[in-house]
């Protein structure tokens, strides 16, 4: 996640157009976005974490197409879900999603036999070897980031 | 036209390989030089890699892209997740030499380095450019003429559409083209543009999931429209199994689900068995039996009328 910028989700706190457009806000009771982003602006925004709400969000980009400031309720819904992250909150099904992404790279396996049974080719070979090669260099990367971050605040 | 390296993506090769199928099928029907590339990994999915750790979506995308860079290849995808986030990553890193210079420094150590040079399509839109209505209309042997058809684009098909900079991003039309050039009318709907849904099914909301799915269908089955469209697998999978799973319950849509490359295949001659159609949990019997008997109709009026017209050339009383 980006971080957050406070001068566009202040407008968005006085503008909501993109509401109208939100297939979640139109569609699904109690979702609101502009709740969440003025308690984002008024430090608030606890009780986000991991609320039904932030996960509803759709990502399908409406607001973020008819806004004007190109900026998009969906900013502030990841931002509320990546903290949900960090604090280890999410749904059980993002969990294990996460899970599996990170294990193999992947999130399911070629089905092999009903691929055969259909007359296709073997499955170009996955990447995951690789992919697990980059994620521990950037996975140390960013620790040894954080471990600077501490000393240099202390 | 350019060499293409094909992005299946995990949903599609893991759930549902029938949609592979019909995809290889009209590839090679137009003779187009795809191939298979390896090493491609999990696109990976933003609404999940992305809302936990931004970094390591932009690396395994980044990855991902790097393949098709060294290759010397362009990318096209019948998945509208992958092809969006992968142009996602792709405009967002030429936008940040920073970013860009950091995911470098790791892929270094893998051999890879992300330059983007390439096209990255959906394969809608890239049919529609690249292989385009006249050459299609050229292989079709049973056109759709007079079926009613109901397109769902898949919000990531056209959007974000600062990175996919394919179609309009709230009113597309390439899809509804390549429909009509097919022969089929492209049924007009208050839900068109919605959103699947099927992300609520990933994040513990299955009530809402199928709260979704029913908007669609069930404007679709008022407007008696013979199937719906797309081409993307989580889509597919929102429409045509949570659809089954609600028709188990006693709600009927009776709304089957139709992929492009089906579609496409079918109007180019090819069996509905061939193309992994008798894997659908809707069937579309009715869509083809509708079809069959629309076609006998045409080709026995256009036998008619050419008779007609050869009369007039020949005997004058
Ligand atoms: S991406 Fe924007 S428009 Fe779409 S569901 Fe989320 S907040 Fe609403
Ligand atoms: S995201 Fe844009 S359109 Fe939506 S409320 Fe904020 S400023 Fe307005």
């Amino acid at each position: 996640m980006e971080s957050l910028n406070p001068k566009l989700l202040e407008v968005c706190s006085r503008c909501g157009a993109c509401y109208h457009i939100c297939p979640a806000c139109l569609n699904l009771e109690g979702y609101d976005p502009r709740a969440v982003i003025k308690d984002i602006l008024a430090g608030t925004y606890e009780k986000w974490l991991n609320h039904k709400s932030i996960w509803q969000c759709l990502e399908c980009h409406h607001c973020l197409e008819i806004c004007f400031q190109h900026y998009g309720f969906e900013n502030a819904m990841t931002a509320m879900r990546t903290l949900t992250a960090k604090k280890r909150m999410t749904p059980v099904q993002v969990k294990r999603g996460w899970d599996m992404f990170i294990k193999t790279g992947r999130l399911g396996e070629p089905a092999a036999p009903a691929r055969k049974k259909l007359g296709l080719p073997e499955a170009a070979k996955s990447g995951a070897e690789d992919f697990k090669k980059i994620v521990k260099i950037y996975q140390e990367r960013k620790e040894s980031e954080a471990r600077r971050q501490k000393t240099d605040g202390k | 036209m350019k060499d293409f390296a094909i992005f299946w993506g995990c949903t599609i090769q893991a759930r549902f390989p029938f949609l592979e199928k019909s995809t290889r099928m009209v590839l090679e029907g137009f003779n187009l030089p795809y191939r298979d590339l390896d090493g491609f990994t999990c696109c990976p999915e933003k609404s999940l890699v992305n809302n936990i750790d931004r970094g390591l979506w932009v690396l395994t995308a980044a990855r991902n892209i790097s393949l098709i860079d060294k290759a010397g290849v362009d990318l096209v995808s019948p998945c509208t997740g992958c092809a969006s986030n992968l142009a996602t990553v792709n405009s967002e890193l030429h936008l940040s030499n920073k970013e860009k210079d950091k995911v470098n420094s790791i892929l270094k150590e893998v051999g890879l380095e992300f330059k983007g040079k390439n096209k990255l399509r959906h394969l809608v839109p890239f049919f529609h450019d690249e292989v385009g209505i006249p050459a299609i209309k050229n292989k079709l042997l049973k056109p759709f003429n007079g079926m009613r058809i109901a397109i769902h684009y898949g919000c990531h098909m056209i959007r974000p559409s600062h990175a996919l900079k394919n179609d309009d991003p709230l009113d597309p039309q390439k899809f509804d083209n390549l429909i009509r050039a097919m022969g089929a009318e492209s049924v007009q709907y208050m839900t068109k543009l919605l959103c699947c849904g099927q992300g609520l099914d990933r994040v513990d909301q299955h009530e809402n999931a199928l709260h979704f799915a029913r908007l669609k269908l069930k404007e679709l089955k008022a407007l008696k429209v013979d199937a719906m469209a797309l081409c993307c697998p989580s889509c597919y999978l929102q429409f045509d199994n949570n659809q089954n799973l609600m028709e188990k319950e006693g709600e009927k849509f009776g709304v089957p689900i139709l992929y492009f490359t089906e579609l496409l295949g079918l109007a180019m001659g090819y069996k509905p068995e061939d193309l992994g159609l008798d894997s659908h949990r809707i069937e579309a019997t009715e869509f083809l039996a509708k079809w069959e008997r629309l076609h006998g109709e045409l080709s026995r009026t256009t036998d008619l009328n050419r008779q007609l017209e050869e009369g007039f050339g020949i005997a004058q009383p």
